[in-house]
């Protein structure tokens, strides 16, 4: 699905703009520009392996880069690598790295670099951080020569190729984190990409400079300037007021304002993210399938997405986007269809009027609407829904992970890889974090066929046969995908809404 | 009441207008306070489904459009005006609940703790300090990520941070009352301390009482707003005022009305008792004797 908000003219404007810049950057010069940039969380912990949050990536993908590249458009091309083959039937992937790169600090980009960063990951530091796990099919990295190395695989691991781009495999200085110790790297990071970290202050906001060594490119801009504002409204105040220039996590209620606001663009593009409604299937009315199957029948989402979330949604039948590997079109959601809805309950045995509590953390200002409307739907079919609102951090760290919700239950995920192994693996294989009820042979069987084949094909296949299966047994009600949603002010251009929401500011120009 | 008993008077209007019910805040009061008692005590009648029916076709309608939605509609199609007065519900027995509680417990321990003093004042006056040291805010977020989030655990959370403005407003009358000739002479007769305590101070404690009962009932009001504002008060479905407020933050640029009814609800509610409350410290203690 695409969004078109952003008009052509401007577009143009864009372009025109940024080519005369050339010609007054140096006027400019001595006018130092910073862009600010206004995002909902702080991601804690700027090293990369130390977390797995979407608020790392909008800050990190300007300070790091992997062997991969993964921009705006999703295809994977050569990043500190220049390109690589798989060698020696597929337990072997050799990658010749790009010449003359440094760090911040100075340090060289070479093949020690590389093997230090996966020693790091795959041993006891990375054991402390959420990312190892991500990256166990590797056995370790070899130095071939000072500008080859070679990955030595356990097993053949599909997304690897991808899960290079991002996250806990951005490439780390060895002997500055030597140097000041991980705990100072943690605050205060050091990669090869085209911004440094300035000064990063927890809660308040992390500063950026332009970095002068960068090998592809110069920044446009001197620095950036990214703010941590939780409250939605806040964020939003700030955007309109020109308090800063780009703004992260538009909340729904906000589209219609940034939409009337001429100085604000809304610019939207598909988005990793998907919002279901999981059901408890162990305890309560819905460990029945009958159950699960009628509310899935009593929630019209299509008018959710249309009426409710202005049509900036798009509609999915498991927990992945269209964008998603893995994603089949031919399964389809099941249809709105009260009466066969009360029908199911009936013959379950439940009486109307029996009530049922949704959890959902306290401060998702979309899904507080979208719950409601749930709860109006359910309430068609003789189900009465409470709503029961959580702080964030306990309703993921306790009332998820020790099965304490009610018998639905708020879950928000956006695999940025774009490939359904993440999401299915942590929704559906057993003990994970995220799963306390569903312990299902088959599901575990199908994920692990999944991960251990490069064949596209037996994985797309495999993956297909997981989403059927949660689907058949509606061990969750899938609602939307969202639209990424960037809200950016009239003066800046250049900017390129990443899906991933790893939003880099390498080209943006102010006016 | 002797002026009004008199059977001379003229007519209704001119005793009225001589009484001491002819001022401003009595009049204003009264009118705001029973206007609104009366549409929340009338709000099932006048609104059967109360404010949570869901129309998306009709969502954000603007106020003074139609009769079916007078006040507008909010992002969820919902009545402005049935979650309005439905929402008052909350705000009034919240507000009554939470004063009336914080009454009884605080003029209970200030009449025991100012009569008997003693240990048991010390005891109870310094834990009041303590009390009083604690902003009730953070109190109620501490409380609330343990407990999870309620109107009914608002209530007790106010009584119990509440008790202590009572308690040491009672506990000051009554070191002074039970010095007066009258305690002396009722004691003299030998009467049992509680009956003294309950038929001869309390009666004369309670002016300054009813004064801070009606500003609390006021100020809970707001405070229930605030914390329903930061989601930590009544549940998303149920309609309040702060939660009102809170969902309609984000469309303040594009559907003021969401924010603004509610808004004037609050402030008129608020208004109402405060004028109240006036007019009685005025009628009980014109001379300020208790401040």
């Amino acid at each position: 699905m695409t969004y078109l908000i952003l008009s052509p003219k401007r577009l143009v404007q864009a372009a025109m703009i940024a080519s005369s810049l050339a010609v007054a950057a140096p006027v400019l010069a001595d006018d130092a520009s910073t862009l600010t940039v206004a995002q909902r969380r702080d991601p804690q912990n700027l090293d990369p392996i130390d977390t797995f949050r979407l608020s790392w990536g909008s800050i990190a993908s300007n300070v790091f880069e992997g062997l991969v590249f993964r921009g705006e458009d999703l295809e994977l091309k050569p990043g500190l690598a220049t390109g690589w083959e798989f060698l020696d039937n597929d337990t072997r992937i050799r990658f010749s790295l790009r010449n003359g790169v440094q760090f911040h600090n100075g340090e060289p980009f070479n093949a020690a670099a590389v093997k230090y960063t996966f020693d790091r990951l795959l041993g006891d530091e990375g054991a402390k951080g959420p990312q190892r796990s991500n990256y166990t099919s590797i056995v370790g990295v070899e130095v071939v020569d000072d500008l080859t190395v070679d990955f030595l695989m356990e097993s053949p691991d599909p997304v690897l190729i991808t899960k290079l781009a991002g996250y806990g495999a951005m490439i780390v200085p060895p002997k500055y984190i030597e140097e000041v110790g991980e705990e100072a790297f943690d605050m205060k990071p050091v990669g090869t990409g085209p911004f440094v970290v300035a000064e990063y202050t927890p809660t308040v906001g992390v500063k950026l400079e332009k970095s002068d060594t960068y090998w592809d490119g110069e920044a446009k801009i001197d620095a950036v300037d990214i703010r941590f504002i939780a409250e939605d409204a806040t964020r939003m105040a700030e955007l309109m007021s020109g308090g800063v220039d780009i703004a992260l996590d538009i909340p729904t209620p906000s589209v219609e304002t940034i939409k009337q606001n001429a100085k604000v663009d809304l610019v939207a593009v598909d988005g990793p993210t998907v919002i279901l409604t999981r059901f408890n299937t162990a305890n309560g009315i819905t460990s029945d399938e009958r159950v699960r199957r009628a509310i899935s029948m009593a929630v019209d989402t299509k008018t959710i997405i249309e009426a409710l979330l202005g049509g900036l949604a798009s509609p999915i039948s498991s927990a992945q986007g269209a964008k998603s590997f893995g994603n089949d079109p031919a399964l389809a959601p099941y249809p709105y269809d009260p009466e066969a809805a009360k029908a199911l309950l009936k013959e379950a045995g439940i009486a109307p009027g029996t009530e049922l509590t949704l959890d959902m953390p306290n401060n998702d200002e979309t899904f507080r609407e979208v719950g409601q409307v749930i709860a109006a739907f359910l309430e068609q079919v003789g189900l009465k829904a409470n709503i029961r609102t959580h702080e964030r951090s306990v309703y993921f760290n306790d009332i998820i992970s020790n099965g304490k919700t009610g018998e639905m239950f708020y879950f928000g995920w956006g695999g940025w890889t774009f490939d359904f192994d993440n999401t299915a693996y942590l929704l559906y294989h057993t003990g994970e974090r995220n799963n306390p009820y569903i312990d299902d042979a088959k599901l575990n069987e199908l994920l692990q066929k999944e991960r251990s084949t490069y064949d596209t094909e037996v994985r797309r296949a495999a993956l297909q046969d997981v989403a059927a299966h949660a689907h058949k047994q509606v061990l969750d009600l899938p609602l939307y995908n969202e639209a990424t949603l960037y809200g950016v002010s009239k003066t800046v251009n250049g900017f390129v809404p990443a899906p991933d929401k790893r939003a880099r500011y390498l080209n943006v120009t102010l006016d | 009441m002797s002026d009004v008993n008199s059977s001379k008077s003229p007519n209704l209007l001119t005793r009225f207008f001589y009484s001491r019910y002819a001022s401003f805040e009595f009049i204003a009061g009264v009118v705001l306070t029973a206007s609104l008692a009366l549409l929340v005590l009338l709000s099932g009648v006048l609104f059967p489904e109360g404010g949570t029916k869901v129309d998306l076709l009709a969502r954000l309608t603007g106020p003074f459009l139609s009769w079916e939605h007078p006040l507008g509609t909010d992002p969820l199609g919902r009545d402005i005006l049935e979650r309005i007065v439905h929402g008052g519900r909350i705000s009034l027995v919240v507000g009554l609940l939470s004063a009336l509680g914080s009454v009884v417990v605080g003029t209970v321990i200030g009449l025991f703790a100012g009569y008997y003093r003693g240990f048991l004042d010390s005891f109870v006056m310094r834990f009041a300090d303590i009390q009083l040291a604690l902003p009730f805010i953070l109190l109620a977020i501490t409380v609330i990520a343990i407990v999870g989030p309620g109107v009914d655990r608002i209530i007790v959370l106010m009584i119990v941070s509440q008790w202590v403005q009572y308690a040491r407003l009672v506990r000051g009358s009554v070191l002074s009352l039970r010095e007066r000739e009258f305690v002396q002479a009722a004691r003299s007769y030998g009467l049992p301390n509680r009956k003294i305590i309950f038929r001869h101070i309390l009666p004369n404690a309670m002016g300054p009482l009813i004064i801070l009962l009606t500003l609390n009932v006021a100020n809970n009001i707001l405070l229930e707003s605030s914390l329903t504002f930061l989601g930590l008060g009544a549940d998303p479905q149920t309609p309040s005022w702060g939660g009102m407020l809170s969902e309609g933050r984000s469309y303040i640029q594009t559907a003021w009305w969401i924010t603004v009814f509610p808004g004037i609800a609050i402030m008129l509610t608020v208004l109402g008792l405060n004028l109240l409350g006036d007019w009685l410290r005025d009628e009980l203690d014109p001379l300020g004797q208790t401040r």
